[in-house]
């Protein structure tokens, strides 16, 4: 008898420790949730809740002048919160494994939450989900590393892919109406974002009035300036009339249009994404090229904010925001002038994005 | 058996096959450049047009210099994998170092010079003097080289100032001024090689390193200045380069090493030393170059671009590497179904 009482107690003492284990060690359902007891803190922004907590901003690839201006801008923003005490950084240096072990040395150092821009994608999911699972608030940005969220980490803020093509198009439609052809121009071979960009500009471009001429789903250009170089070359010759060119990279483009002026014709209307060096090739070259219209849709170095400031907000019980996409709007238009007219800083380096919070000269300090 | 057949057959065939080559080269690039472009006039004809080959000759100038320099280091036998790290170290340099103000353009391209010369004496210590297999001593100093653009640049591109983008993509009188400068390292490498007593030299001892020594030729000092004189090409196609693209990347550099080893190769200059081409060098740096242009101005997916390009690229190689008399001799000494007949039968 009381040996069977023993082994019961025993027994029940032993469940009641593993379940205690599994609450406080973070089982699937309570990994990372909001912490309930705190409150937004006064004088900061609303996400930013009373709970200290360390932050961590982790990069795939840390090594070019937008990344630079990303990860300044993520610690700008961090910055906004007093309840954040520590920040820490890791630049994965375009080394899956370092990416990985960055992640897990994050965890072991004890930060409350983390952002992590997930260039290796899928590859970084597993680390992504032990992390979460280990209680800490993990929000990949920017590039979808796969998973779910609330299942494998907290959420994925990112921009909608399709929200540049929506912007070219709509322009071109408004600056076209009777119709163009257009050369899209995108990185390496099969690269998602030119891929999904073309599916949308199928979408919304009707084929019959606005042909999309070269290479399906994109021109090759692999995001290199002597690649577009070429690539811009051989298409000016094949095509007598290009109306549009759309490239989702626009300051590699800046080597590459005086091509037209070359061959005798007017550089056409383009449709891409900000660069101060491309708005200053801009002002530089209209009046020269009566064709010249500018559009261009920010690079999105923002996106990280938005991460941050859902990241900071879950750990310390402020208020998350409520859409975790991040909208790309249009940045400038040199017809309409609306939201901007083209913004160029001559004073300012080629490589500083005027289209990001980040102010130029702080940009511009960076990249010193 | 059957292995020690081939082997026998092999062994002349190479020797044969390096003679056929040094007769042959030139007139078989320049037979295929003349039929490129007659193709592309053909099926492709906007890869021919005026504005195309005036674009394309800029590139082709950079990879014919870069070429040269690497077919100075072929023909001591070696093979120089510092190309890459290089030619981004000069755009860096003379990108990052001016910083949009031309004045300061010409002390840029001193100090990318300097560097040049520093890179290559240390591939000439490596090779020349403590014989290191080259492949492995450049590779190092390619890293190195890397090294010293990300210190400079943090992988950060910059774009070059306007002078440079003048001199070097400006045009005079139609022909694009990278084209001149090409020109002018073509001649200067074609007659030291060629005309002076020391090229003469420098070819005896690419040849035959142990003839040259027993006759008593400095065969050190001739290896390591194949690489200064290598690094100093490679300089000025890096500085071209970055004036050409304007806004060139960190690590634009990447793109010419297999290049810069093709074009030496496809101009016929034999990987295991001895004479160089250099006309034919540069003539195959414009093949390469106006294949790029041929296959993008077919318009074929990318896919099949890249399958062309490598087709051509086998079949020029092959002119000089099959040993087609061989060849010839082993399927037309057999039977009527000679090439149908398995190893088994024979």
């Amino acid at each position: 008898m009381k040996r069977h009482t023993l082994r019961a107690v025993a027994l029940a003492t032993g469940l009641a420790a593993v379940l205690a284990g599994c609450g406080s060690g973070g089982g699937g359902s309570t990994a990372a949730q909001p912490s309930q007891s705190a409150s937004p803190l006064e004088g900061a922004p609303s996400w930013c809740g009373s709970k200290q907590i360390t932050l961590g901003l982790l990069d795939g690839f840390g090594g070019n002048s937008w990344r630079l201006v990303t990860t300044a801008s993520g610690e700008d923003e961090a910055k906004k919160c007093p309840s954040v005490t520590k920040y820490l950084y890791a630049d994965g240096q375009g080394d899956t494994q370092k990416a990985i072990s960055d992640i897990q040395g994050m965890v072991a150092q004890g930060v409350n939450a983390m952002v992590v821009f997930p260039d290796a994608g899928k590859a970084i999911l597993p680390a992504l989900r032990s992390a979460y699972k280990a209680g800490v608030v993990t929000v990949p940005y920017r590039s979808d590393p796969g998973g779910e969220d609330g299942v494998d980490y907290n959420a994925y803020v990112g921009s909608d892919p399709t929200a540049d093509a929506t912007n070219w198009a709509t322009w071109i439609k408004a600056n076209f109406p009777d119709g163009g052809n257009i050369l899209f121009l995108s990185g390496p071979p099969g690269n998602t974002q030119g891929t999904t960009e073309r599916a949308e500009l199928d979408k919304q471009l009707p084929a019959d009035k606005y042909p999309i001429l070269g290479e399906s789903p994109f021109e090759v250009t692999n995001w290199d300036p002597a690649k577009t170089q070429q690539v811009l070359t051989a298409a000016i010759a094949k095509y007598p009339q290009i109306d549009v060119i759309v490239s989702d990279f626009g300051p590699s483009l800046v080597g590459a249009l005086p091509e037209f002026a070359k061959s005798g014709r007017s550089i056409p209307a383009v449709a891409a994404s900000d660069g101060n060096v491309l708005s200053c090739f801009y002002e530089d070259n209209k009046a020269a090229n009566p064709d010249f219209k500018l559009m261009t849709v920010t690079t999105g170095n923002d996106n990280v904010r938005l991460a941050i400031q859902y990241a900071v907000a879950t750990a310390t019980g402020g208020v998350p925001p409520t859409n975790l996409t991040f909208e790309a709007p249009v940045f400038e238009d040199s017809v309409s002038g609306k939201p901007n007219p083209v913004k160029c800083d001559k004073n300012l380096p080629a490589d500083v994005y005027l289209s990001a919070q980040l102010p130029g000269d702080a940009q511009a300090a960076l990249l010193k | 058996m059957t292995d020690a057949t081939s082997t026998d057959r092999l062994r002349p065939a190479v020797a044969r096959g390096s003679r056929f080559a040094t007769a042959k080269g030139a007139i078989t690039i320049v037979v295929s450049t003349v039929v490129l472009f007659i193709v592309s006039a053909i099926v492709a004809p906007s890869s021919v047009s005026g504005g195309v080959i005036a674009s394309m000759l800029p590139f082709a100038a950079v990879l014919a210099i870069a070429g040269l320099g690497q077919m100075l280091v072929v023909q001591q036998g070696g093979i120089d994998l510092s190309v890459p790290g290089a030619m981004s170290l000069a755009i860096v340099v003379v990108s990052h170092y001016p910083n949009g103000d031309d004045s300061r353009v010409l002390t840029a391209v001193l100090i990318a010079v300097a560097y040049a010369v520093a890179a290559g004496a240390l591939n000439g210590l490596l090779v020349g003097w403590l014989g290191l297999n080259s492949i492995i001593a450049t590779l190092g100093t390619n890293a190195l080289l890397f090294g010293a653009v990300l210190g400079i640049s943090n992988g950060i591109p910059r774009s070059t100032t306007r002078l440079l983008s003048d001199v070097a993509a400006g045009r005079t009188l139609g022909i694009p001024h990278a084209a001149l400068f090409a020109l002018a390292a073509l001649l200067v490498v074609a007659v030291l090689t060629k005309k002076t007593v020391a090229g003469r030299r420098f070819t005896a001892i690419g040849a035959n390193r142990l003839a040259a020594r027993a006759v008593g030729l400095r065969v050190r000092s001739h290896h390591t200045l194949a690489f200064i004189w290598a690094q100093l090409l490679y300089c000025l196609a890096g500085i071209l380069l970055a004036g050409i693209t304007a806004q060139p990347t960190a690590f634009q550099g990447n793109a010419y090493l297999l290049p810069s080893v093709a074009v030496v190769v496809l101009g016929g200059t034999s990987l295991l030393g001895g004479r160089g081409f250099p006309v034919s060098t540069v003539i195959a740096a414009l093949f390469l170059t106006q294949l790029d242009q041929f296959v993008l101005a077919l318009g074929v997916p990318f896919a099949v671009q890249t399958l062309v390009q490598a087709a051509a690229l086998a079949g020029g190689v092959a002119l000089y590497t099959v040993n087609w008399a061989a060849l010839r001799a082993r399927f037309g000494s057999r039977p009527a179904s000679g090439p149908a007949a398995t190893p088994s039968s024979a």
